[in-house]
């Protein structure tokens, strides 16, 4: 039987796809909500923060420059400056730009558009300008005041160019104005300190034509063509509300970023602040980290629990199913341990060890069934076989009556046809003798052949008889005979020649039998002669009877004679069979048929150059009348 | 006066044989070659043995038995016989008459003999 292959039950796979689809899909679903959710919380919330600090910083940016405006203002109307003294001026200007380091140049313009004074840190240049013509002057002039007109100072400082009227205290008139160029680097340096960056935030002021105008990174300011990204610039410029923000993702680099803005009152700038989505959403993106170490966790727990499980449940299977499998190979007392929990499985191993009780049960009677029906098959072979025995040999039997009654039937013809001739010659030949012997002198050889006829008529009627008598089938005519004295007188009347020794030995129970005494006669007379024929010389004759058992008495008729190998004494009691030159064969085929007859049998055995002994068996007759004493 | 004997047997040789040396023995025989001539022939010249085989062609040796006897209880009867005979032929042939039963070949001297003493026993001397 070939082992089934060990398979880790498929049911441990099963636990294990269920456990972790209940225990994992509801904290994923939660997890996943939860970081959903904190992304939009936190959207909302830094987005209001951004905007809420936009919104500060444009009050810090618009007070800045309004501060400045003013600190030209107050001096403007100052006595000293409204009336115009060149001198004075020059000295209020001159402590005007060593208070205010972002002031980067001043000049003084009278109401005709003369340049009087003319401070810068940077120029050099006492040549005075003609602002006659000049729409900024115009302007000042006409509107009393005016900040605007930014420029990348020197081609790199993002500066402003503010004015204000010069006014005459007394006549409240305007005498000239102020124009001075201011340097706006200090709001980089101011949005710089306000997002620095570690905070991972930009920060910028743009006007609105989309000139940078200040950046946290200060770096930016001095780029020749300094800008805030375009899709920035896009939502920004295009937006019509003082405030607002959301999340962009920019076109450029694909950054996820949260932007604010805020409009700056009165300078029409707008300060943008921008932080990454990715720095934004720190605290979610940890939640989503903790919710996918949690699933590792649960994931390695379930695994086994499942483990567990899968064992608690599968191991009492595993011992039913090897418990089956020796059930199966007929094994019913080496079962293994099946003490179960007390619950299904438990119950499901009861029912496993009745039924396995049940199926013992049942097979053995089976098996002694199978045992039975073998051995009454066995029993009707043999007895099959038995009767087949019996019928060959009763065929046989039939086949041999057969023959021997087609013999006797042939013998019978021949011998009654030739018993006629034979009797004709007889007479004849007495004929011949007695007109011979009544003549004076007989020829002798005419005697002597006449006696040859005679003898060899006697050989040939002899021979018929022979075949006669075996053929013959005359009723058996039985009498009872104590054997020995049947014996005695049956060998007394026998001729046996001088030359052999005859021996009597006679059993001294002197059974009684049941025999035809002609029959038998003629049986054992064949033998005696046999035996004589066989010891031309000398020799021993044995004839002897001894009780070979209570219901058998054996007569044996022995020689010392020759003998015969073993292939001759198998076939000596067939009719027909002769070893003699001459001979019929049928003397033994009597003493076989008498015996038979007598429901006894003959055996023989012999051995060459020793002799030859033949055995003939009769049932003994119980129970019979007295012996004559 | 010799003793007639009639011989009735269908085999020419053995019964001519068979007179021949009968006729020797001192006897006086009368031949049949069928139980018919051997009938009449007992019949016209009665006489004091008939030798007959058991079998004639024309007739059973137990019928000519029983007709020769119908006729004559005087004379003695052999049956020649080639063959054994059972008990029941030999009872039966004994009842219908015959004194005595031959099997060939025979003796002539003994068969003889015993004719003679049958007669003599029969008181049929001549």
């Amino acid at each position: 039987m070939t082992e089934a292959p060990k398979k880790r039950g498929r049911l441990f796979y099963k636990f294990l796809l269920i456990f972790l689809i209940v225990s994992l899909v509801p904290l994923g679903i939660v997890g996943y909500y939860l970081v959903n959710l904190s992304q939009i919380t936190l959207n909302k919330a830094i987005s209001r923060d951004q905007e809420a600090l936009a919104v500060g910083f444009a009050d810090t940016v618009s007070s800045y420059i309004i501060n400045f405006r003013n600190v030209l203002f107050d001096a403007a109307h100052l006595e000293d400056f409204s009336s115009m003294n060149t001198a004075k001026q020059q000295g209020l200007v001159s402590h005007i730009m060593q208070l205010h380091a972002a002031f980067l140049e001043i000049s003084v313009i009278n109401a005709d558009g003369d340049e009087t004074v003319r401070l810068g840190r940077f120029v050099h240049e006492s040549k005075m300008r003609d602002f006659s013509n000049d729409a900024l002057f115009a302007k000042v002039m006409r509107a009393g005041e005016f900040v605007g007109g930014l420029e990348k100072y020197m081609g790199s400082y993002p500066a402003i160019t503010m004015g204000v009227q010069i006014v005459n205290p007394v006549t409240n008139q305007p005498v000239g104005a102020v124009l001075a160029k201011m340097s706006l680097t200090a709001l980089s340096s101011l949005l710089k300190t306000g997002f620095p960056e570690a905070t991972h935030t930009q920060a910028a002021v743009i006007d609105s034509n989309g000139f940078l105008i200040a950046h946290s990174n200060s770096k930016e300011i001095y780029k020749p063509d300094a800008k805030l990204p375009d899709d920035v610039l896009r939502i920004l410029l295009q937006n019509d509300a003082k405030t607002g923000g959301g999340e962009i993702i920019l076109e450029t680099t694909g950054e996820r970023v949260l932007g604010a803005f805020a409009e700056v009152t009165e300078l029409g700038w707008v300060i943008y602040i921008q932080r990454s989505v990715s720095v934004a959403y720190q605290a979610s993106d940890d939640m989503l980290k903790r919710t996918w170490r949690m699933m590792l966790i649960v994931t390695v727990f379930v695994l086994f629990l499942g483990y567990a499980v899968s064992l608690v449940i599968t191991q009492p299977i595993q011992a039913l199913r090897e418990a089956a499998i020796k059930l199966g190979e007929g094994d019913f007392d080496y079962l293994p341990d099946l003490s179960m929990p007390n619950d299904e499985i438990g119950e499901l191993a009861h029912t496993f060890m009745q039924m396995s009780e049940s199926l013992k049960v049942k097979t053995a009677e089976i098996m002694s069934a199978k045992v039975e029906l073998e051995r009454l098959n066995r029993s009707l072979e043999n007895r099959v076989e038995a009767r087949t025995r019996e019928l060959k040999s009763a065929q046989d039997e039939l086949i041999k009556k057969e023959r021997l009654a087609a013999i006797g039937q042939m013998s019978s013809v021949v011998g009654h046809e030739i018993r006629n001739p034979l009797a004709v010659i007889n007479n004849s030949i007495y004929f011949i003798k007695t007109k011979t012997n009544a003549t004076p002198n007989p020829e002798p050889k005419i005697l002597k052949h006449i006696s040859i006829i005679e003898s060899e008529i006697r050989q040939a009627n002899g021979i018929i008889d022979e075949i006669l008598g075996y053929a013959r089938t005359r009723e058996l005519n039985p009498k009872v005979m104590h054997l020995n004295s049947y014996l005695e007188d049956l060998t007394m009347s026998f001729p046996v020649p001088p030359h052999v020794e005859l021996v009597k030995n006679f059993a001294p129970e002197n059974p009684a039998v049941s025999i035809d005494p002609d029959e038998m006669a003629q049986a054992l007379r064949n033998l005696m002669k046999n035996g004589i024929e066989v010891m031309p010389e000398h020799g021993k004759l044995y004839v002897r009877s001894e009780l070979v058992d209570a219901g058998t008495v054996r007569i044996d008729v022995e020689d010392t004679g020759c003998g015969m190998p073993k292939e001759t004494a198998e076939k000596i009691f067939a009719p027909f069979f002769t070893t003699k030159a001459r001979g019929t064969g049928l003397g033994l085929a009597v003493v076989k048929k008498v015996a038979d007859r007598h429901k006894g049998r003959v055996e023989v055995s012999s051995v060459v150059g020793k002799g030859t002994c033949f055995m003939l068996y009769l049932p003994v007759l119980q129970n019979p009348p007295q012996a004559p004493r | 006066m010799a003793q007639k004997i009639l011989v009735i047997d269908d085999d020419n040789h053995l019964r001519e044989s068979l007179v021949e040396v009968l006729d020797m023995e001192g006897f006086s025989c009368t031949e049949a070659a069928n139980a018919k001539n051997g009938i009449a022939s007992a019949k016209k010249n009665k006489p004091d043995v008939v030798i007959m085989d058991i079998q004639l062609p024309d007739s059973s040796g137990f019928q000519i038995c029983q007709e020769l006897r119908k006729f004559s209880k005087d004379f003695i009867l052999i049956m020649m016989t080639g063959r054994f005979l059972s008990a029941e032929e030999k009872t039966q042939g004994l009842s219908l008459g015959a004194d005595e039963y031959i099997t060939k070949p025979f003796d002539i001297q003994e068969l003889s003999i015993r004719i003679r003493q049958l007669l003599s026993r029969k008181g049929i001397t001549k």
